[in-house]
């Protein structure tokens, strides 16, 4: 009896370690070798590793009776908030940049395509490449207008309030700035790609084609607009 | 007995401007993703268009223009919220109750543009090239546009509401810090 339930268990078992063995690959030598290489050494399941180390880092705080310690606004004031300003002004020209030029090569690769077959596209089309750069340009703009903020680098004291408010504003003003140039890069990119093919099929049809451009461009605009208001009302660090 | 028996410092921490400022701004951010997509997408449609029948190309506008309108929206909400934020150094003027309902109001609309967006996109880039074969498409392409629109009308309509909540909590009683 025994020796059946034993058996059956070990049948289940194998049933299930077979069903969670990763499919058979070439170049994988034994069945240990391609779980652990399936499991642990690619990006499959990182996340989930992730998770659960902070699911067990979590439950430690919370059975030791330090549950109070995970704190999210002593993460949010602990943090200095020349720290926060600084990081917002990095994102700005940092992201404005990425999408600036994520634009240009999607752009830059449609028009050198095109005009392999259609040579009289290629000045005209820099108008997009333009557009796109207009992008980085918003980004260092507000850098620097946020940077002008950035008195009193020796120390600064940091339980004043309106610190706080300088800090966590830039921060966000930064982002936003850096993050809507990033769509707009993209948008723009794209939309010059498509002015560029339209332009080589017939030359009517670029300037036709280029007001879906200029609306793309718009949305780095509002970006720069809401970032400025944003950063508006934050005074100097004291 | 006071009706709200917290210190203010727990009522006013110095940290409920960081979730209002992110509700300004992702409420831009992710309705200028949603207004990129749109415009990008149904840009690539329009240059199709204008290669099969160019004479189409100023009614095939349409998805684009409402494309960015979306942008709008979320820079109005942005704005508005950013109104609400307590510029002065005042220690009791920004209670975290308000920080939230920004940030919630922010998160609202933004994600709502970034849905019509998507949205407006995909329709957009498909009814445009049917519109260069089939010349009656053009109020169903209107029609469907109108309908993706309105879902970041939604957001913008909830985001303005909650943001009028954040007005009226903006005061609240409470233990003041003993001098020590």
């Amino acid at each position: 009896m025994s020796s059946a339930a034993g058996g059956a268990a070990v049948g289940t078992t194998g049933a299930m370690v077979a069903a969670l063995m990763p499919s058979k690959k070439k170049g994988s030598s034994d069945p240990f070798t391609s779980i652990v290489k399936y499991y642990i050494f690619s990006p499959n399941y990182i996340l989930y590793y992730i998770g659960i180390l902070v699911v067990i880092r979590i439950l430690y705080m919370l059975f030791q009776g330090r549950g109070e310690d995970f704190n999210i606004g002593q993460f949010l004031v602990d943090i200095n908030p020349f720290m926060w300003a600084n990081i917002g002004i990095a994102m700005a020209i940092a992201l404005s940049v990425v999408g600036a030029a994520w634009g240009i090569f999607i752009t830059g690769t449609s028009l050198l395509g095109a005009a392999v077959k259609a040579p009289r596209i290629g000045t005209k089309n820099l108008i997009s490449i333009i557009f796109c750069e207009a992008v980085a340009i918003y980004g260092i703009i507000t850098a620097i207008v946020f940077s002008a903020k950035l008195t009193n680098g020796q120390q600064v004291r940091e339980f004043e309030v309106a610190n706080y408010f300088t800090g966590y504003s830039l921060f966000w003003a930064g982002v936003t700035v850096g993050m809507s140039n990033l769509a707009c890069g993209i948008s723009v990119g794209v939309a010059g790609s498509a002015t560029a093919l339209s332009d080589a099929y017939e030359s009517s049809l670029f300037v036709k084609v280029l007001i879906t451009e200029i609306f793309a461009s718009v949305i780095g605009l509002f970006g720069l607009i809401v970032g400025l208001i944003i950063s508006g009302g934050a005074q100097n660090f004291a | 007995m006071s009706t709200n028996s917290i210190l203010c410092s727990d009522t006013y921490p110095e940290f409920a401007v960081f979730f209002g400022a992110m509700g300004a701004a992702s409420a831009l951010i992710f309705a200028n993703i949603g207004s990129g997509y749109g415009t990008a997408k149904s840009g690539i449609g329009l240059a199709h268009l204008s290669i099969t029948k160019p004479e189409r190309v100023m009614r095939g506008i349409v998805p684009v223009v409402m494309a960015g309108i979306l942008g709008i929206y979320g820079m109005i909400v942005a704005v508005i919220i950013n109104g609400g934020l307590a510029k002065t150094g005042d220690v009791k003027a920004y209670p975290s109750a308000a920080g939230y309902i920004h940030f919630g109001a922010g998160l609202s609309a933004g994600l709502s543009s970034l849905a019509a967006g998507l949205a407006i996109g995909i329709v957009g880039d498909t009814s445009v090239r049917a519109y260069g074969k089939q010349e009656k498409i053009f109020v169903a392409m209107v029609l469907m546009l109108i309908f993706a629109e309105a879902l970041g009308l939604y957001g913008l309509i909830i985001a303005l509401l909650m943001n009028g909540t954040a007005s009226s909590v903006m005061t609240y009683e409470c233990i003041p810090a003993t001098s020590q």
